[in-house]
């Protein structure tokens, strides 16, 4: 269990985070959602223990910053694209923490070879990392935090650049990970498939926690309204699954 | 998810046969160059010299070899490994393919070094000139990491800073030369970089300085692939890159100012050997640092011959035929591979 007490983080005098109280708990998909410059990057960044913080995240009782216990994925959405490197390589990346740096074992080329396939990578793992198109990236990173076999994925907008179909799949390889008691916390834009895949919802504003609870009962909540401006549309489809709509008039 | 018996494993990332074949190489390319000369001398007694069997070199010839060739071998394989590993590293660290290992103001800080004890009239400091070049790279690089103070948080400013400090050093020697202009000749020759001065004494402190700082960098090699990827990710996968950066930064300029203190400047090796190691094995370049350093030495090795044999008995200043020779070569490789880019 992930508890965050009085989190703040302030970049110069500007305050990122204010005051975040949540728990978040193991082996479910928690999505954090909300407009942009709502902290919730800088907020996953935290949870990563790479930014430091003032007031305490907590893993199993230990601070994270700089400390986390478990094998951490991490899927940034604006990745550094490394110049010269093929797909294997940059997929194998994966492994260091549990192989060590550049000592990939027989098991994990094995590893890395069922995860190319699994994202339609295979055949192209001798490309440049830098010649892949944007959805293609995407699924390298989702296939490098795959072989990492984490314990913990967080991931900053997993789908931002791919197209719906690749969304989909994509987000259905993260939820292979649930099946196996990997903890996910991601960031996502589009609540629908927030609604769609994640337990539990967070809805940031400002800095703040608004909202935090149940996928369905934050989709209903007025209070949604409020993070987004009341510019969004809450729709029900017959099998009971929520949609979200933007508003086209932006006046009110 | 299990794995199904008829997936093919992914071969190795690096094979390490290419390693053993650059190895190979080097000794090849060594015998080769303190065979060749003026007076050349036969491959096997060479061998059964060095090995100390019977029937080696004896009287001048064994003097030449021992006293002239052999030290400029080994001091061309030392500052060749040097340059194009610290030259590959600071593309790493970087990110930029086309960092070379002066970058930090190594070279004009070794330059103004080695000025100030050629024009020094007078004091006789000529003898100590690797000793003031080696410490003028050493204080530009600290004044570029000093004045940029910023280096984690934007490494291009260190960069930035590396420039505007070599610009700084080069108007001194500049300014130097012009007030000794009988200083000009040396300061230019040392510039264009030479091997001439290679004796015991000035390989076997080279060789300490430089094999300290390879053995550090090849140590740390593969966790420099790290660096290539955003701080967040290199630290989810269990490295820390400010301090991966710091100890790369501080090993590769000492195996700089070692090599420019030892040599003069020798261009065109940091930026040429990674990449053709790069394009020829398709790997990125950090598990490969070794291969890099040894394919460098036999390019310095190669070079030097080249340098003493080509005008002979006139010698060439190796920096022209490292960029003679390497510059057209690089720019085929790079129409080919479209290395840089990629």
């Amino acid at each position: 269990m992930i508890k965050v007490t009085d989190l703040s983080i302030r970049f110069g005098s500007r305050e990122i985070l204010k005051d975040i109280n949540v728990e978040i708990s193991d082996g479910k998909w928690t999505c954090l959602v909300g407009p942009n410059g709502a902290g919730k990057t800088t907020f996953l960044r935290a949870l990563l223990g790479s930014q430091s913080y003032s007031g305490s995240i907590t893993d199993d009782g230990l601070e994270v910053f700089r400390n986390h216990h478990r094998n951490v994925a991490f899927v940034p959405q604006f990745p550094q694209i490394p110049i010269g490197m093929s797909v294997s390589e940059y997929v194998a990346l994966g492994r260091s923490k549990r192989d060590g740096w550049g000592n990939e074992s027989k098991h994990s080329r094995n590893l890395v070879a069922e995860i190319l396939q699994i994202t339609g990578l295979f055949g192209m793992q001798s490309q440049y990392v830098s010649q892949l198109s944007g959805g293609e990236m995407q699924r390298a990173l989702i296939a490098r935090a795959l072989v990492q076999e984490p314990t913990l994925i967080l991931l900053d907008e997993p789908t931002s650049a791919l197209d719906l179909h690749h969304q989909i799949a994509v987000l259905n390889n993260i939820e292979l990970l649930k099946e196996r008691g990997v903890t996910i916390i991601s960031t996502m834009h589009d609540i629908t498939l927030a609604a769609m895949y994640a337990e539990k919802i967070i809805v940031m504003y400002e800095g703040k926690v608004l909202l935090d609870g149940p996928s369905d009962q934050v989709i209903h909540s007025p209070q949604l309204q409020e993070a987004f401006e009341n510019r969004i549309n809450v729709f029900t489809l017959d099998s009971g699954r929520p949609v979200i709509v933007a508003k086209k008039d932006l006046k009110n | 998810m299990k794995l199904k018996g008829n997936e093919s494993a992914l071969s190795p990332i690096w094979n390490w046969k290419i390693t053993a074949l650059s190895f190979a190489l080097l000794f090849f390319v060594a015998i080769l160059a303190i065979s060749f000369g003026p007076v050349p001398l036969s491959f096997q007694k060479i061998l059964r010299t060095l090995f100390g069997l019977s029937g080696g070199l004896t009287g001048q010839e064994r003097t030449l070899l021992i006293d002239l060739r052999l030290p400029r071998a080994l001091l061309a394989a030392l500052v060749g490994a040097a340059l194009a590993t610290s030259g590959a590293v600071y593309q790493t660290v970087f990110r930029n393919p086309l960092a070379d290992p002066y970058l930090l103001g190594a070279a004009a800080g070794a330059g103004l070094g080695a000025t100030i004890a050629i024009t020094s009239a007078g004091a006789d400091l000529y003898n100590l000139l690797p000793i003031f070049s080696f410490i003028g790279a050493i204080l530009a690089v600290l004044v570029s990491f000093f004045i940029s103070g910023k280096f984690f948080a934007e490494p291009n400013s260190l960069l930035l800073s590396g420039i505007a400090v070599g610009s700084f050093a080069t108007a001194v020697q500049t300014y130097l030369q012009q007030r000794n202009s009988s200083s000009l000749r040396p300061v230019y020759s040392w510039i264009l970089g030479e091997l001439t001065v290679a004796n015991w004494q000035i390989v076997t402190w080279s060789a300490i300085y430089i094999l300290i700082a390879l053995t550090i960098l090849v140590t740390v090699s593969k966790q420099l692939d790290g660096l290539m990827l955003t701080d967040d990710e290199a630290y989810s996968l269990g490295i820390n890159p400010n301090r991966l950066r710091v100890i790369a930064v501080i090993a590769a300029t000492l195996a700089t100012a070692t090599a420019v203190s030892a040599s003069g400047l020798i261009g065109f090796v940091g930026i040429v050997v990674p990449h053709l190691v790069r394009g020829i094995t398709h790997r990125v370049t950090n598990r490969g640092l070794l291969t890099i350093a040894l394919v460098g030495a036999s390019f310095l090795v190669l070079a030097d011959l080249g340098a003493r044999t080509l005008l002979s008995p006139a010698e060439l200043p190796i920096g022209v035929i490292t960029a003679f020779v390497g510059a057209p070569f690089f720019l085929v490789v790079l129409r080919k591979k479209r290395l840089v880019t990629q």
